[in-house]
This record gives structure tokens, C-alpha cells and sequence, in this order.
């Protein structure tokens, strides 16, 4: 195999001998990593040895192929439609959906990585059983005989318990493909169950939101291009929403200013035109500041406080008296004058808006930052503006039937009969029956493991898990597995053997968006995407509802009755069915099969949220001063919240990466020559001081516990943090951030979601050089 | 007159995404180990941060192809309109292309033990499309141009950090990166 060096760092290496200007070169250019280059050990892994033929391609021309239309269903702002090619019943390749002027005929790293997810060797193929969780002994078994050994496990809890509340969903974001409903579809069809509710993503703004506005609702980020001013708060659209850049750069080009505010020196930070790096969790502080000095310099815009506001003079009153800029400045860590100049720039443009990210209300205090940034963007009367508003996210296209999801109870089922909240953002309350006497047993999706360990009467027996890496992506690791313990089954739905199947009893093979009928809507753009079945499902796998289905059948001819979930379901039918008319005016479409010929767009009223200023709060204004957000036990106006004390000398950011959605996409082979293996980024100056050199190998660690991985030196990070990205698995290596992340709260997101979110970015930690 | 295709890399807009390299291997499936584009992280001698300004290089279809001028089996020809072409049925494994490439553009397959690299996707140029990596680029900053009538004044032949090779005329045109204002913390 010596030779095959020379396919990449050695290639070049060897390639520029012969120039003068090789040192140099090498110097100037660094490889993106030797172990990219290392040397396969066979032709492109097969997918087995009876699966079809996916091997090397070349273009043979479009009438060559079949095309579907196709969506990425992983939880991204973008959330593309694709055009697939199809050869010979092959996914051949993929393109971007071109109809859409979002997706723009492009998709991004993980997009166009779906063929080899499709094929990839690594694929889970039939139902397996393992024998002993993280053993890695499993045997294949049919579906028969798993669907028999969780049918009765799921009879036994109902003739142990007299209910079915030991049976637990987790559930989010895997595939957000609207018959993936059905999971929770399945879950309620067997009766009252536990679910595990709320979101670890983005719930402290949404509540926010909804108390300043009584929605979450963005403009469409394609307005973007008529702003004159654009602060990307906490946001990195260049790893995470690659095509809402193309908007900015335009934005730019016609005029715009692009200031960037984020802890880290981002990818999009050094594409604006001025970057702040602000200290972690001082966005409301500094919001604060910046609204403070306009307050002083009369740059409020008053008119339209009072006209659409509700208690902004309050609010001012509480800024006059309790904020000053000099103070917000430091908060922040950034200069006076500079806060200064840019809050007088955002207050003189016209119109202008804030780009709220995700992360930034990823803290004990991040749902009343975003209240102060929303209130920053209200008296500078850019809210409801073409180009303005607080964009934070939407809900406004996802108005269809769930009809996978609603499912009714088995008659005479026995459930839970505390109060209950919503069951996520996505509950529109539809599932909901108000005259039931009974309902689910719910509980926080963020805390898994401490709910299970806290679980009584009855306890967790059997857990469901689809659609959802817990082990990788939820947080304390260590309390996870140690809760599983008590568990006495747990069930994994998934594509891949990430560290949840790992811990699972059952995997149930699942099928990829290509082998699959739905279809997608975006929390961000308001475009609209069928999911054609483009390929036959490989091998024994089986979508969400397929799976319910068989399980229905199998329970049904065990018990009859003790199942409601439809049994011989059509999947194409079953998407259909999540049509109605409200979702074809929105969008101007007469059936779901104009959408075979290209996406659809929302007819808006206008391309800003909020264009008639008429908020769905209970004033219907722009509440300053919200009185449910002080029912719910945080303070009426968005006050100052101080951020998390430090628990370990150094801040630990664990954000989301390029190359992968969540735990998506970086476990394939293709993505590991682009991205060989997880790094911590250290400052130099911080490494230096414990001897730590780049490349070195690191111990990370905190009370939580720790991860091994090498270390890369960059000033890109401030000199008080580490910094790693949120996943990265393979066979080969057990890196997980959540061994660091504890499960602390943040202050907001039970209001409209059912459970407070995560403080993600409220974690501490220390490093230290270890032997490699 | 028949076109000069050549690569514009425009590192103004270029966010380092990857996706240009993986368009690529979804058209062409390339093996574990083998990326036809690559794109390189620019130095912080060049660019003072890290990571943060790229150089997405594919095939430069030079002028005077050394790649072609040293293959013992002609495995390479150039078209027309500039695209250098490997052909792998008469390439004989013998790497020489790798040794003369100033770029180090041409890869040795160990599995079929023949050299390989970017084509510039002249079969979909021929079908009128674009190349799979200029077709995926979210951010416009890879984009396929014609020498001939090219006459971007920001575009340069040899940016800092790529090899100064003028007597093999690289086609690949570079637009140089930007650098924000930046406000660092004072505590």
C-alpha cells in the first residue's frame, strides 16, 4: 500500500520536489489533514455483498435517469429539496432542488453526502438483538421476532402496571418529515404512555418570542438582501444554514453593514464587516447597553413603541435606572465607544435586523437575552418590516393534518391524570382531547437520565427511541447509561450503530429520505417539499409508520384491540393524507402532485412577520412588558439575568460542526476523508501555559467527566474557552462532548414547549496533555 | 473560437464548506481516501486566522499540461475548449503525472492501480450543465468562467501560497479574502 500515499498530502509533497516554491507552498497551504489522505483498504466499501451495485459513476447524461424530488428532512434550518437521480433502481446521485430559490439548485457537505448514506456498508440492514447492551454481540433476528418480543413486553407493562406509563417515547429531531409524527402517532395508539417533551434546541427564544410577540414568526430570510444593517447574533450560517449567505453577501453588496457578535471568531464572522467577541451568556447585557445609549441619544423610535408597544416606558424606566453602557459594555468585554457606534448605526438604518442564533439562548439566562435583543429590534421600529425583524424561526408552514401523528387511545386505557403541557413546539394541541379523563405522563426530554432515575410507579420498563441519538447528543452521558440500567428494554430505530444503538436491546433497521413518501417544511425559509419514494427501502428496513403498523398488526392479533395504529398502511397514502386545504392556499398548489414538478412557496402577505402589527400576545402588541412571562415566574421585562458561575477555569463551547446535523452525516466514510477526526481548539497562550502543543493529545475534564482528543491551537477562540463541536463518531473512536455537558437548565422553553432547555453553552471545563 | 474553461475560486465568498469536495464525490464516488477537489486552509502567514480563508482546488487544465507533456502511455489529452482529460484505459499506473503535476493534482488509486483526477466534468459540460462542485457552491464562490472573455479585475492567476508556475499557464483564477474589522475583548 505504499504507494497509495501519494493520493494526497504525500502527492503533493512529492509533486512540488520539483518546484522552488514547495517549502513555501507547503507552509502556506495546510493539508486539511494527513489522515484524510490515508489509504482506503478496499474499493469503495460495498454496501454487502447482496445489496445493488453502487460503485464508481461517471455523468451518463440526463436521460439516463429517473428524477424524484426528495428533501432533507435533518433538522436544519435550510432544509433543502433535492432532485434525485436514479439509475437501475440506484441513487445514483443528487442535486439541489432548482424550482427553489432557497435551496437554489445547490445543497451542502451532508446533502450531497445521501448517496453514500444510502449505500453505506455501516447501514443497519435487519432488525438485530443484542445480547448484553454494548457488547456488540448482536444476532440477526426477523421482524417477526422482534416485533413478538416487544409486543409482549409492551402486554406484560399493561398487565403489570394497569397501564402503559412504563412505556417511554424519545424522540426529536432525526427526521423531521411530517408522517414521522407518527412515532408519537404509535405511542398514543397503544394508549397513555410516557413522553419525553420539549426540545434541547431552541425553546428558551421560542418562549421568549412568544411572550414579546405571541409567536415565533421570522421574516423570509430571503428579505435579507433588502436590509441596510444585519447583526448575526450568536449565529453561524456558514456551518449551519449555507444558503441564507448568499442573502447576506447580497446585502452586502447593495450597501448593507454585517456586524457579527459571537464568543467565537466563526467562519460567517470574518465574512461581515465587523466582528465583536463577546463573553458568553452577556447578550442581554449587552442588548441592554446598546438600548441604553439610544434611550440617551433619543434614537428610540417612540412613535412606534407607542403606537404597537406595550410597556416600553417601563422598560425604559428600568434600563434609566439600572443599566448603564459602561456597565453593559464590560459585561460584553467589548469597548464603550464601539457599542456605542454600532448601536447609533443599527438605530440610523432603515430597515434593519438581528439574526437571533440558537446558541446564544443556549444558557441560564439565554431566554431573557433574546427578550432584550427582540426588544432592541422593537424601539428601533424594525419589527413587521421588509428586511427588519428578529429572526429567530417559524412555524408558519407547518400547518398539516398530523394525521399519523393524532391517534386515539385503545378503549378502556388507563393513563396519567396530573396536568400536563404541550408536547413540544410542534404540538398544536390537535392530538390533545379535552374530554379525555386520562392523558400521557410527561417528561423532560433534556433530563432523560434523571427522569428515568427518578421514575416511580411505575418506573421506566420499556424505551422507545427513534429519530434521536440520545446517548450521543443529550447531556451527562454517564447518567444516561447509568439510567438505562434500570430500564428493562429499549428499543432503537435508526440508520447507523451510533453509541444509543449501543445501548439498545432492539435496533429496528429504518429506512433513508430516499426509500421513504413525506414531506418537508422549514423552520426558517418558507418553502415546501414533497419526499417521493425515489428507491425501493434496502433490505429489510422500514419507515416510522411502517413500523407502527407491523406493530399493530402483531399486537392486534395478541390482543384485540389493544392497538388503534392503522395496520397495512400505504406510505405514499399515509403522506397524502397530511394535505388539507389550509396547507394548499398557503402555498398555491391545487394537489400535492404539483409539487413533482418543483417546490412550493408560501403566498405571504408580505415577506416581513408581523407586517400589520398585529401581535398574538393577549394585548396584541408588542409586549415590552409581558405579564405571562411573570405568571410563568421570570420577571415582566427583559431585566438583566446574570449567566451561570463558573464551575472549571475554562468556558466550554460545544457547538454545531460543519460537517455534520447533530450526529448526521459524520459517521460516513465519505465525510471522514473532509473531516478525519474531532479536535478541542485551544488559544495558543492558554495551551501554552499547560505545555500543549498542536496536534498534542488532551484530556478534557470537568465533574461531569471527560473525553481524550488532540488539540489544535487557534485564535479563534478567546483564551478562557475550548472549544469542540458537538459529535463525531466512527467504530473507532468514543469521543462524545455530552461526557462534559451537564443537564442544567436554561431560565425559558417550558411555556411553549413543555420542558426549559438546555444550558449547552453554560459548561466549564479543564485540559491537560496526556500521553497520546 | 472555442471557449477556455477555467476555474474561479472567489475566496471573498468561499466559507470553507466542504460541499464543493463532496459534490464531487456524489457525482463520481470516488473511494474512501480519494477527493478529486480539495479545500485547503489558507496559512495564518497569508491569512491571520485560522481555518478561516480557503483555497478550493480542483485540476487546473494548465495551458501546457506537464501532466500530458510526461505521460509515456498519453493518458492525457487536453480538449479544445481546455479541459485535460485522463483517460484511465491507457494509463499504466506509471505515476509519472504525479512527479510533473506542480499542483499535486493527479492521485494514484491503489485499487485500480491508475492515476485519476478532476475531469472538470466534461460530460456534464457537454449536456450543458455546469461541473458538479461549481453546481453545489451555496455561496457563488466557485463558479466556471471562459478565459477567453473573462474580465473579473479582482481575479489573479497566482495568489499567495499557490505555486508560482507560469511556463504551465494554471487556468484557475483566484479572488483574494477579505478581513472584517475585529473587536477582540478587553476582559
Amino acid at each position: 500500500m505504499h504507494e497509495s500515499k501519494s493520493s494526497g498530502a504525500k502527492n503533493i509533497e512529492l509533486a512540488l520536489g520539483s518546484t522552488l516554491s514547495r517549502r513555501s507552498f507547503l507552509k502556506i497551504l495546510m493539508m486539511t489533514g494527513a489522515a484524510a489522505a490515508l489509504p482506503s483498504t478496499g474499493l469503495l466499501r460495498s454496501f454487502s455483498q447482496e445489496g445493488p451495485a453502487f460503485g464508481r459513476a461517471t455523468f451518463a447524461g440526463l436521460g439516463a435517469y429517473q428524477t424524484f424530488r426528495n428533501a432533507c428532512p435533518r433538522n436544519c434550518y435550510d432544509t433543502c429539496g433535492i432532485v434525485s437521480y436514479v439509475k437501475d433502481g440506484v441513487l445514483e446521485f443528487v442535486e439541489g432542488e432548482p424550482t427553489s430559490t432557497y435551496t437554489d439548485g445547490g445543497l451542502c457537505v451532508k446533502g450531497y453526502a445521501y448517496p453514500r448514506t444510502v449505500y453505506s456498508p455501516d447501514r443497519i440492514k435487519y432488525p438485530m438483538r443484542q445480547i448484553g447492551r454494548g457488547s456488540g454481540n448482536w444476532e440477526r433476528i426477523s421482524w417477526e421476532e422482534a416485533l413478538d418480543a416487544i409486543s409482549g413486553k409492551i402486554l406484560e407493562i399493561k398487565e403489570k402496571d394497569g397501564s402503559l406509563l412504563g412505556m417511554a417515547l424519545t424522540k426529536y429531531s432525526g427526521n423531521f418529515g411530517i408522517t414521522h409524527y407518527g412515532v408519537e402517532g404509535m405511542l398514543s395508539s397503544l394508549g397513555y404512555t410516557t413522553r419525553f417533551v420539549g426540545t434541547p434546541c431552541w425553546p428558551a427564544g421560542i418562549d421568549a418570542q412568544n411572550y414579546d410577540m405571541g409567536n415565533m414568526w421570522c421574516n423570509d430570510p430571503e428579505d435579507m438582501v433588502q436590509a441596510k444593517y444585519i447583526i448575526v447574533w450568536g449565529a453561524n450560517p456558514a456551518y449551519c444554514s449555507v444558503h441564507s449567505l448568499k442573502y447576506i453577501y447580497e446585502a452586502k453588496k447593495r450597501g448593507a453593514k454585517v456586524v457579527v457578535i459571537d464568543p467565537v471568531l466563526t467562519q460567517t464572522a470574518v465574512k461581515g464587516d465587523e466582528y465583536w467577541q463577546v463573553k458568553p451568556g452577556s447578550d442581554g447585557a449587552l442588548a441592554l447597553a446598546m438600548s441604553r445609549h439610544l434611550i440617551d441619544q433619543g434614537l428610540v423610535n417612540r412613535d412606534w413603541a407607542a403606537a404597537n408597544g406595550l410597556g416600553y416606558d417601563e422598560y425604559e424606566a428600568y434600563i434609566k435606572a439600572n443599566v448603564t453602557v459602561e456597565w453593559g459594555a464590560e459585561q460584553a468585554g467589548l469597548p464603550v465607544d464601539v457599542v456605542k457606534r454600532v448601536a447609533e448605526e443599527f438605530a440610523a438604518a432603515d430597515p434593519a435586523t438581528i439574526w437571533i442564533g440558537y446558541g446564544m439562548q443556549r444558557h441560564v439566562n439565554g431566554g431573557v437575552n433574546v427578550r432584550a435583543i427582540d426588544a432592541l429590534v422593537a424601539m428601533t421600529g424594525n419589527v413587521g418590516k421588509p428586511g427588519g425583524g428578529a429572526r429567530y424561526g417559524h412555524l408558519f408552514t407547518w400547518g398539516f393534518n398530523y394525521n399519523a401523528m393524532v391517534q386515539a387511545a385503545p378503549e378502556g386505557s388507563v393513563g396519567y391524570t396530573g396536568a400536563t403541557g404541550p408536547k413540544g413546539e410542534f404540538d398544536t394541541g390537535q392530538g390533545a382531547d379535552a374530554t379525555a379523563s386520562y392523558t400521557d405522563r410527561t417528561f423532560n426530554i433534556n433530563k432523560i437520565g434523571q427522569e428515568i432515575l427518578d421514575a416511580q410507579d411505575p418506573p421506566v420498563r420499556l424505551l422507545w427511541i427513534a429519530n434521536k441519538n440520545v446517548v450521543s447528543q443529550d447531556f451527562d452521558k454517564n447518567k444516561i447509561v447509568k439510567a438505562f440500567e434500570k430500564v428493562e428494554m429499549i428499543v432503537a430505530v435508526d440508520l447507523f450503530f451510533n453509541p444509543t444503538v449501543e445501548q439498545a436491546d432492539i435496533v429496528l433497521p429504518t429506512v433513508t429520505p430516499f426509500e421513504d413518501w413525506t414531506v418537508n417544511v422549514s423552520y426558517w425559509h418558507y418553502w415546501l417539499h414533497l419526499n417521493e419514494q425515489a428507491i425501493k427501502p434496502l433490505f429489510e428496513t422500514k419507515s416510522d409508520i411502517e413500523i407502527a403498523s407491523a406493530l399493530s398488526a402483531v399486537l392486534n392479533a395478541k390482543q384485540p384491540g389493544s392497538c388503534t395504529f392503522p395496520q397495512n398502511i400505504d406510505a405514499k397514502e399515509m403522506m397524502i393524507k397530511e394535505f388539507n386545504d389550509g396547507i394548499y392556499q398557503l402555498f398555491g398548489i391545487t394537489s400535492w402532485e404539483d409539487l413533482r414538478k418543483g417546490a412550493a412557496k408560501a403566498k405571504l402577505p408580505s415577506s416581513a412577520s408581523w407586517s400589520d402589527l398585529k401581535f398574538a400576545t393577549p394585548s396584541g402588541k408588542y409586549e415590552f412588558k409581558s405579564e405571562i412571562a411573570q405568571t410563568n415566574g421570570h420577571t415582566a421585562l427583559p431585566e438583566y439575568k446574570a449567566g451561570r458561575e463558573a464551575y472549571a477555569p475554562l468556558r466550554l463551547l460545544t457547538p454545531h460542526a460543519k460537517h455534520g446535523l447533530h450526529s448526521q452525516f459524520q459517521n460516513l466514510d465519505w465525510m471522514h476523508d473532509l473531516n478525519p477526526e474531532p479536535l478541542v481548539y485551544v488559544h495558543p497562550q492558554t495551551a501554552g501555559a499547560k505545555g500543549i502543543v498542536d496536534g498534542d493529545t488532551v484530556r478534557v475534564f470537568n465533574p461531569t467527566g471527560e473525553v481524550r482528543l488532540k488539540a489544535q491551537l487557534t485564535n479563534n477562540v478567546p483564551a478562557d474557552t475550548l472549544l469542540m463541536y458537538e459529535a463525531w463518531f466512527s467504530a473507532k473512536n468514543t469521543f462524545n462532548v455530552n461526557l462534559l455537558v451537564d443537564d442544567v437548565s436554561s431560565d425559558m422553553g417550558a411555556y411553549k414547549t413543555g420542558s426549559p432547555g438546555v444550558a449547552i453553552h453554560d459548561q466549564f471545563a479543564d485540559i491537560e496533555k496526556v500521553a497520546a | 473560437m472555442s471557449k477556455r474553461y477555467a476555474f474561479h475560486v472567489n475566496m471573498a465568498l468561499c466559507i470553507g464548506c466542504d460541499t464543493c469536495a463532496m459534490a464531487c464525490k456524489n457525482q463520481y464516488h470516488q473511494e474512501a481516501g480519494i477527493v478529486w477537489r480539495k479545500v485547503y486552509p489558507v496559512s495564518e502567514a497569508i491569512y491571520p486566522h485560522r481555518d478561516r480563508a480557503w483555497m478550493s482546488l480542483a485540476c487546473n487544465h494548465c495551458d501546457n499540461p506537464p501532466c500530458l507533456e510526461g505521460c509515456p502511455a498519453s493518458a492525457y489529452t487536453k480538449r479544445d475548449d481546455g479541459v485535460v482529460v485522463h483517460h484511465p484505459d491507457l494509463c499504466i499506473g506509471c505515476q509519472q503525472c504525479l512527479h510533473t503535476c506542480p499542483f499535486g493534482v493527479p492521485q494514484y488509486n491503489p485499487h485500480t492501480k491508475k492515476a485519476e483526477k478532476c475531469s472538470l466534468c466534461w460530460e456534464r459540460l457537454d449536456a450543458g450543465l455546469q461541473p458538479a462542485c461549481v453546481q453545489g457552491c451555496p455561496t457563488g464562490a466557485l463558479s466556471l468562467v471562459d478565459l477567453n472573455t473573462f474580465d473579473d479585475p479582482s481575479a489573479i492567476q497566482f495568489p499567495p501560497g499557490f505555486p508560482h508556475r507560469p511556463e504551465v499557464g494554471p487556468s484557475t483564477r483566484f479572488t483574494l479574502p477579505e478581513q472584517p474589522k475585529i473587536v477582540r475583548r478587553e476582559s
